[in-house]
C-alpha cells in the first residue's frame, strides 16, 4: 500500500471529520482538499508504523485553526464579521449551503472551536478520549471537560435538554 | 448535580467508563429515573450528531480529492495535471489533441504506466518509453516502436535524447536517474514506411538546435554514453 492509497481509504472519514468542523459541506470538501494537500507536502514527516488517521486528523485541525484566524483577521480588517462571512462565497453556493444546513449543523457552528473539535473527535469519529486527546494535544481531563461543556451547549441548542 | 456526574454519564455513552464505575452508575440509574433519564438524553444526544455526520462516509469520495491523490502518487497519467496549462504552451493544440488522446487511453484502460509521468511537476519518461532511452542505440535500433533521433550533450552539460513514436515524439534530457521531457509533440501516427531520422518533425529540430551542444554524438559517443548510463 502506498501513502497515496493509504490516505484514499481514510478520506470518507476524512471527509467526514471536516464536515463536523466546518460551516457547510462546500466548506468542508474545500478543508479536506486544503488538509490532502498539506499532507502530501509534508509526507516525509509521516512515521511510518505510526497511526494515518490521527496524523491527518492532527493536519485538518492546523489546517482549519490557520484557516479559522485569518478568516478572522480579514473580517476585523476589511468588514463586519457578518458581511465577511459572505466574501468571496458564489451567490448560489451560498443559498443552497443555508437551505442545506440542518439543526445540527448550526448547532455545531455555534460552539467554540475548541469544543466542536472535541465533539467531532468523540462523537463523529469515534475516537477514544485517549486518541482524541493525543491529536489535540490536550490532557484528557481537558478533553472531558471540553466534551462535558460541549454537550451541555449542543442540548441548549438542539430543544432536548433535559 | 455535579460536574463530575454529569462527566460520569457521558463517560459512559462514551464507553470510557472501567468496569467498576460503570457498575456503580448503572445502580445509581436504575433508583433514580431523574438520572436515567439525562443518560439516555446524552445518548440521544450522541447518535443524533453521529448519525448527522455518518451518511458523509458512505458518500463516493470527490473526483477532485481522488485526482488529487493520484497525481502525487509515482505514476501518474500525463493528461490531467498539465491540462490547464495548454494555453500557456507555445506548440498549442497538437499538442492538446496528444494529451487527449493519452488520458482517453489512460481512463479506458486504468492503467496509469503510460510512457510519460509528472513527478514534481516535470514530466518523466518512464515504463517503454524510458527503457528506450536508456538502452536504444540510434545506429542499431531495427523496428523499434519509438526510434531514437539523435542523442547529444545538451549546454551546460548532460545527454538528451531526440525520439519519434507513433502516438509521441520529443526530446528528453538526462536529470538525475531519470529522462526529463524536454518536449512532446504529436508522433507520426500510423505508417507502414520506414522513416528516415531527417523527417523529424521541424518543432523538434528547432528544440535540439536549441539545447545541443556542438554536434550529435556519433555511433561510437553514443555506444560510450550508454554503457556510462548516460551520466
Amino acid at each position: 500500500m502506498s501513502f497515496e492509497s493509504d490516505l484514499l481509504a481514510i478520506l470518507p472519514r476524512l471527509r467526514r471529520f471536516a464536515a463536523s468542523l466546518s460551516r457547510d459541506r462546500a466548506d468542508g470538501d474545500d478543508l479536506c482538499q486544503a488538509a490532502l494537500e498539506r499532507a502530501l507536502r509534508a509526507r516525509d514527516q509521516w512515521q511510518p508504523g505510526t497511526r494515518l488517521d490521527s496524523w491527518m486528523y492532527r493536519i485538518m485541525r492546523n489546517v482549519w485553526i490557520d484557516e479559522g484566524r485569518s478568516r478572522q483577521r480579514a473580517a476585523r480588517t476589511f468588514a463586519p464579521a457578518e458581511a465577511g462571512e459572505h466574501v468571496g462565497h458564489a451567490g448560489d453556493r451560498d443559498v443552497e449551503a443555508h437551505v442545506m444546513l440542518s439543526d445540527v449543523d448550526r448547532a455545531m457552528h455555534a460552539l467554540p472551536d475548541e469544543q466542536r473539535e472535541a465533539i467531532a473527535l468523540v462523537l463523529v469519529e469515534g475516537l477514544s478520549y485517549k486518541e482524541a486527546a493525543d491529536v489535540l494535544g490536550i490532557p484528557m481531563g481537558t478533553l472531558t471537560s471540553r466534551l462535558v461543556r460541549g454537550r451541555g451547549a449542543l442540548l441548549e441548542l438542539l430543544g432536548e435538554a433535559a | 448535580m455535579t460536574d463530575i456526574d454529569e462527566a460520569m454519564l457521558i463517560a459512559w455513552v462514551d464507553g470510557e467508563l472501567d468496569e467498576v464505575t460503570g457498575r456503580r452508575l448503572e445502580r445509581a440509574v436504575a433508583e433514580d429515573p431523574a438520572l436515567a433519564e439525562r443518560l439516555e438524553m446524552h445518548r440521544r444526544l450522541r447518535a443524533r450528531v453521529a448519525d448527522h455526520y455518518a451518511p458523509i462516509e458512505a458518500e463516493p469520495v470527490p473526483p477532485a480529492m481522488r485526482a488529487l491523490l493520484n497525481d502525487s502518487g509515482k505514476v501518474v497519467p500525463i493528461a490531467r495535471p498539465v491540462a490547464p496549462r495548454w494555453r500557456s504552451w507555445t506548440l498549442g493544440g497538437a499538442i492538446a489533441a496528444s494529451l487527449v488522446l493519452g488520458l482517453g487511453i489512460g481512463r479506458l484502460s486504468n492503467n496509469p504506466a503510460g510512457p510519460i509521468a509528472v513527478h514534481d511537476g516535470v514530466m518523466v519518461a518512464q515504463g517503454q518509453l524510458a527503457s528506450i532511452l536508456d538502452t536504444q542505440l540510434a545506429s542499431a535500433q531495427g523496428d523499434a516502436p519509438v526510434r531514437i533521433g539523435l542523442s547529444f550533450q545538451r549546454k551546460g552539460g548532460g545527454w538528451c535524447r531526440s525520439f519519434e513514436g507513433q502516438a509521441l515524439s520529443g526530446v528528453a534530457c538526462r536529470n538525475g536517474g531519470s529522462w526529463q521531457v524536454q518536449q512532446l509533440v504529436p508522433g507520426a501516427g500510423p505508417t507502414t514506411g520506414y522513416r528516415q531520422a531527417s523527417s523529424a518533425d521541424e518543432r523538434i529540430t528547432a528544440t535540439i538546435d536549441a539545447l545541443i551542444d556542438g554536434s550529435p554524438a556519433d555511433a561510437g559517443e553514443e555506444a560510450a554514453a550508454k554503457a556510462k548510463g548516460w551520466r
